[in-house]
């Protein structure tokens, strides 16, 4: 088994919204990522992953728990410092609405290589044009977007670019916050297909934030369900859509639309209400490596 | 324009920061030539004006335009078409000069309120309103008696102190919802310092707002030389502007000397209204999108 | 309740709190300033006084204490509502501006209101007919009448409504002896009103108007349009009470900004009013004037603040729990 290449325990956050009152996003989330694994975070909107890939990123700090990648504690202000350069290159972030995460006034070419002048980073292929060709060409984009703005593409092309961002500094871990959301299914399915091709390439571990379970199934090798920032059930992809154990992923499964339509009619969507949710629990390993969330 | 065939499939087009497409240029040509005349002719005044515009000859008072006085003479004898570009240099320079003060005051206040954290953010803000809730007027007579003498460079600087407080809270508001956007969150991600953010993503976003403020601003210190030279709080009239021949206006009025009044003005409005066709163009229009109503 | 009541003291010191600053402030600047206060009092003679007469003068004012005890003498008569008197007319500041208030509440008060209700109904017109004629047309005047100062217009009024056409008077606010008649006054106002309203509407037409395009771009107009409005309704229904909350709390902000700042008109068309008193009191040093004044309006802009606040919040849902709303849209001088 490879080794832990992230190691999240414990990981909560609690906005807070005026002096007196916050509200908790995740509640004691843990989770391990491998090395050259895909890991699929699932759950409705709300449910906290979003927030989860922040603290990851270091872009929120965390109320409680600990973070840990390749061994540096990431709630370490010193740790994090010596280690600046490796956390900055080898942790990339793909971020959910392509229009608003890249600089509308920057061309594609600037923006793929923005990474690579930020950490001044020798292009591999000569110039930094040159570079900018490889890493869009790699990602199915034509030479011709790459004087063009973000404005002027496609949400399909956008979200293409941010992945070649992402990928021209060769991580180790990404995290990709619903990348697939606000795409059109046909456009989906290229783009799901491009990270199973850059993972097989690569060899990276991703962190793939969804709510649509189908890509997950497709894609992921492990997949932990959040739901109200509580992690209630994790395990590998084909265990967990077999045998889900929680009732809330039942519901989430049983949510799933069917693509044959005389099964589609039979599918009974199973209810799950917030109020039947024990209040103690703790997470049990129930088989290997399946996890759920059970009373105490 | 391309932006027209590339109908962006995504949900929202881009941020609430103006608009990525390009400013309208049509129509630019014409402020822009006559500002340029306007500027040119008051720099190089001397190679071509007829009299020495300092030059009181009581002979001629309250000439009407003629052949000599092309733009007739003011109460003192002295040539209104030599004075208006030998003191348009003066009110151009206070414009500039108050708008350089003004928005570099803005922009750095402005910014630090925009990146500074909640509570001192707040203080910046109250301060601000304090001194804003204070007449302009007064502000500027409070400043101009300490400073003593009336002189160009001392106009453009209390012109400039004072002006430069609602833009500071345009530039905090733009810089604070830059900062949030996600392009900004993602090249700090990628470990952008502050100034590598501030030159790639903040600057450029937030410039075609700032040069449309600045260009405002310098409009808007012209006419306040103008109006503080008129109400005698200004420059003198020996110091000749073209808010200081106005100041002789009131007088003109009984006298129907026409001139008095409207040649300066006249070239004061031009001024102006060029100075804002440019400054929108810098804004940028609407966005092109279609109406939907 | 209690939370509210707890808001309201808060807010109340912050009022006073920032009341106190103010007064600290324009007390220091204006006594630090060069010049002679006893020249506002004395008039010319003040300058041929011999250095005793000048001392026993100064005592007499209070003018020779140090600072801090000129200022708490100040503020102990202010908490009394006693504001000292007013050196150059030498009567009591209060009733002083008492008697200025009225002229300028009615041309301030008249001025605000046809700006408040012509700015939208121009903007909608605007929206209306964008791109067409009418729309590019008051576009056009509107980028023109904002570049005129104020002085420069009221002297071209002046110029050809009294001076030449002699069909309305060009200054004061009543004839003399008619102050009670209403047509006498309204007839002195027009002019100063006409500038008022043709300075300051163009700048909140133009906001009206850029906020409304903004709106009908929106995709819920469509949907409204797809059910069968009518454009007019959208327009009224929906477009417009969007923009109301930030309409109306930019016009709250705006109340002190359009009231007091009338000093230019009203000086130009030696209007009897604050501007005109205000502009003296700063000119002359008249400093027990000067400062009432200065309290009086940062008190209103600080009021208004608060009412825009308040206003926004009543009508907009969203600001109730978020961050307060600020006269970020403001954005001239």
């Amino acid at each position: 088994m490879a080794e832990i290449l992230l190691d999240v325990r414990g990981l909560t956050h609690r906005y807070a919204m005026t002096s007196s009152r916050s509200v908790t996003a995740l509640d004691g989330v843990s989770f391990q990522i491998r090395h050259g694994e895909i890991f699929g975070l699932v759950g409705q909107s709300g449910s906290g992953k979003s927030t989860a890939a922040r603290c990851i990123m270091n872009l929120l700090r965390p109320t409680g728990g600990d973070l840990h990648y390749k061994g540096v504690d990431l709630l370490d202000p010193k740790q994090r410092r010596e280690n600046r350069r490796m956390l900055q290159t080898t942790r990339q972030l793909i971020f959910q609405d392509s229009a608003s995460s890249l600089n509308p006034r920057m061309t594609l070419a600037d923006i793929i290589t923005e990474p690579m002048v930020i950490n001044s980073v020798k292009p591999p292929r000569g110039s930094m044009r040159a570079e900018a060709e490889f890493q869009a060409a790699k990602v199915g984009l034509s030479p011709s977007c790459l004087d063009r703005r973000p404005p002027e593409l496609s949400g399909g092309q956008r979200q293409r670019a941010a992945i070649a961002r992402a990928l021209c500094m060769e991580p180790e871990l990404l995290i990709a916050d619903e990348p697939v959301a606000s795409l059109d299914v046909s456009v989906q399915a290229q783009i799901l297909n491009l990270f199973r091709h850059f993972q097989t390439e690569h060899g990276f571990s991703l962190l793939f934030i969804a709510h649509d379970l189908s890509a997950v199934h497709w894609l992921c090798d492990r997949v932990g369900v959040l739901f109200h920032g509580l992690l209630v059930e994790s395990a590998p992809t084909t265990e967990l859509f077999e045998n889900p154990l929680h009732p809330c992923t039942r519901a989430l499964l049983s949510s799933v639309p069917l693509p044959d339509p005389r099964r589609e009619r039979q599918r009974r969507l199973e209810r799950f209400d917030t109020d039947t949710l024990p209040a103690a629990e703790t997470l049990r390993e129930v088989s290997p490596e399946h996890f759920v969330l059970k009373e105490d | 324009m391309t932006a027209d065939k590339f109908v962006p499939a995504a949900p929202r087009p881009i941020c609430d920061a103006p608009p990525p497409v390009p400013p309208r240029r049509h129509g630019l040509f014409l402020p822009a030539a006559l500002l340029g005349i306007i500027v040119l002719g008051c720099l190089c005044c001397e190679l071509f004006i007829p009299r020495d515009p300092t030059y009181m000859d009581l002979r001629f008072c309250n000439v009407p335009p003629c052949r000599d006085f092309p733009f007739g003479t003011d109460s003192m004898g002295r040539d209104i078409f030599s004075m208006i570009w030998y003191g348009g240099r003066v009110s151009l320079l206070i414009g500039f000069a108050a708008a350089a003060v003004s928005t570099l005051a803005a922009v750095v206040l402005g910014s630090l309120a925009g990146l500074a954290p909640p509570q001192p953010e707040t203080l910046l803000l109250r301060a601000n309103e304090i001194v804003m809730s204070v007449p302009n007027l007064l502000l500027v007579v409070l400043i101009q008696s300490v400073l003593g003498k009336p002189r160009a460079m001392g106009i453009a600087l209390v012109l400039g102190l004072t002006g430069w407080m609602s833009m500071a809270r345009v530039v905090r508001t733009e810089v604070r919802q830059l900062r949030q956007s996600e392009f900004v969150l993602a090249s700090q991600c990628m470990g952008g310092g502050f100034f590598h953010v501030l030159r790639r993503h903040l600057a450029p976003n937030f410039l075609p707002s700032i040069t449309y403020m600045a260009v405002m601003n310098v409009r808007a210190a012209i006419a306040a030389e103008s109006t503080l030279s008129f109400m005698g709080l200004g420059l003198p009239p020996e110091v000749i502007s073209w808010g200081s021949m106005l100041s002789l206006a009131e007088s003109a009025l009984t006298g129907h000397q026409w001139w008095i009044i409207l040649i300066p003005g006249f070239f004061l409005l031009v001024t102006l209204l060029c100075l804002t066709a440019l400054g929108n163009a810098a804004h940028g229009g609407v966005s092109r999108r279609h109406s939907n109503l | 309740m209690r939370h509210n009541a707890l808001l309201l003291t808060k807010k109340l010191i912050i009022f006073l709190a920032g009341l106190l600053a103010l007064s600290m402030a324009v007390f220091c600047v204006s006594r630090m300033a060069p010049g002679d206060a006893l020249i506002s009092y004395y008039g010319e003679r003040a300058e041929k006084m011999s250095p005793d007469e000048r001392s026993a003068a100064e005592a007499r004012l209070g003018l020779d204490r140090p600072l801090h005890v000129q200022y708490v003498r100040w503020l102990s008569g202010a908490a009394r509502g006693d504001f000292g008197i007013s050196f150059m007319y030498k009567t009591d500041v209060l009733s002083l501006i008492r008697s200025r208030l009225g002229n300028t509440l009615i041309l301030g008060g008249s001025g605000f209101a046809l700006i408040f209700f012509l700015a939208p109904l121009l903007g909608i017109l605007c929206t209306r007919l964008e791109g067409r004629w009418p729309d590019r047309l008051i576009c056009r005047l509107g980028a023109v009448s904002g570049c005129i100062p104020e002085f420069w217009l009221s002297l071209l009024l002046i110029a050809l409504f009294s001076v030449t056409l002699r069909l309305l008077p060009g200054s004061g606010a009543y004839c003399v002896g008619k102050s009670g008649e209403l047509a006498d006054r309204l007839e002195h106002l027009v002019l100063p009103l006409t500038v008022v309203v043709l300075s300051h509407l163009w700048y909140y037409t133009y906001l009206v108007r850029s906020r409304l395009l903004g709106e009908v771009r929106q995709d819920y107009v469509l949907l409204a349009k797809s059910k069968g409005l009518t454009p007019r309704r959208i327009l009224f229904r929906h477009c417009l009470r969007n923009i109301m909350p930030s309409y109306l709390s930019l016009m709250a902000i705006s109340i002190p900004h359009i009231l007091g700042g009338t000093y230019i008109v009203e000086s130009v068309f030696s209007y009897p009013g604050l501007g005109t008193l205000s502009y003296e009191s700063a000119r002359y040093k008249d400093y027990n004037l000067l400062m009432l004044l200065c309290v009086l309006s940062g008190a209103s802009v600080m009021l208004c603040s608060s009412l825009a606040q308040a206003v926004s919040r009543r009508i907009d849902p969203r600001m109730r729990d978020g961050t307060p709303v600020s006269g970020e849209a403001r954005n001239d001088g």
